[in-house]
């Protein structure tokens, strides 16, 4: 599970019948500076990740999203999703060890 | 199964449904001399492992989806013990 900042939103005319009752979100996920307490940019380096959300999330939001063939677990049936919104994180409690 | 280093903890009142009550922390992966590599990943934490101390990491989701009980669990990381030495 990573954590990301929820900066766009994808919109779908037609779309997976499983994939109902969910939304789609683009989020950028938080490199090691931004950890730090970096600036967050739609700009930054490294590519952002479609995520597949039922929880609400909005733009802004920082969200911890799990990757890969658990992110369909979730579903009812098979479902071609890759990247699955775990949690809405209200607070985050960072401290690396200082060198 | 990696070495991972826990370096803070977090806190999401909206979640999915088998992430209630568990302990969320950020762990930074560590290579093998011991120097953190890439970036911190979020983990189930069912030992309540201190600020910087070393763990094992587990990245299987079926573990993870026994340890909650839920086999809809999109859950993957999972601390399975705390180091006390490696070498």
């Amino acid at each position: 599970m990573r954590l990301g900042y929820v900066i766009g939103r994808v919109t779908l005319s037609k779309q997976e019948a499983s994939y109902t009752g969910g939304r789609f979100l683009v989020v950028q996920p938080l490199s090691v500076r931004q950890f730090q307490g970096g600036p967050v940019s739609p700009l930054a380096p490294g590519s952002s990740v479609v995520v597949y959300d039922r929880l609400g999330a909005g733009v802004g939001a920082m969200v911890g999203f799990t990757e890969g063939s658990e992110a369909s677990m979730p579903f009812e049936q098979p479902t071609p999703i890759d990247a699955y919104n775990a949690a809405i994180i209200d607070r985050v409690f960072y401290r690396p060890p200082t060198p | 199964m990696i070495l991972a280093r826990i370096d803070g903890v977090i806190v999401a009142t909206v979640c999915h449904a088998s992430m209630r009550g568990c302990r969320t922390v950020i762990c930074q992966p560590l290579d093998e001399r011991g120097g953190d590599e890439g970036p911190p990943v979020l983990a189930i934490d069912p030992h309540g492992a201190g600020e910087h101390q070393t763990v094992i990491l587990s990245t299987d989701g079926s573990t993870t989806r026994q340890f909650v009980g839920d086999p809809k669990s999109p859950l993957r990381n999972l601390i399975i013990a705390i180091v006390d030495g490696a070498t």
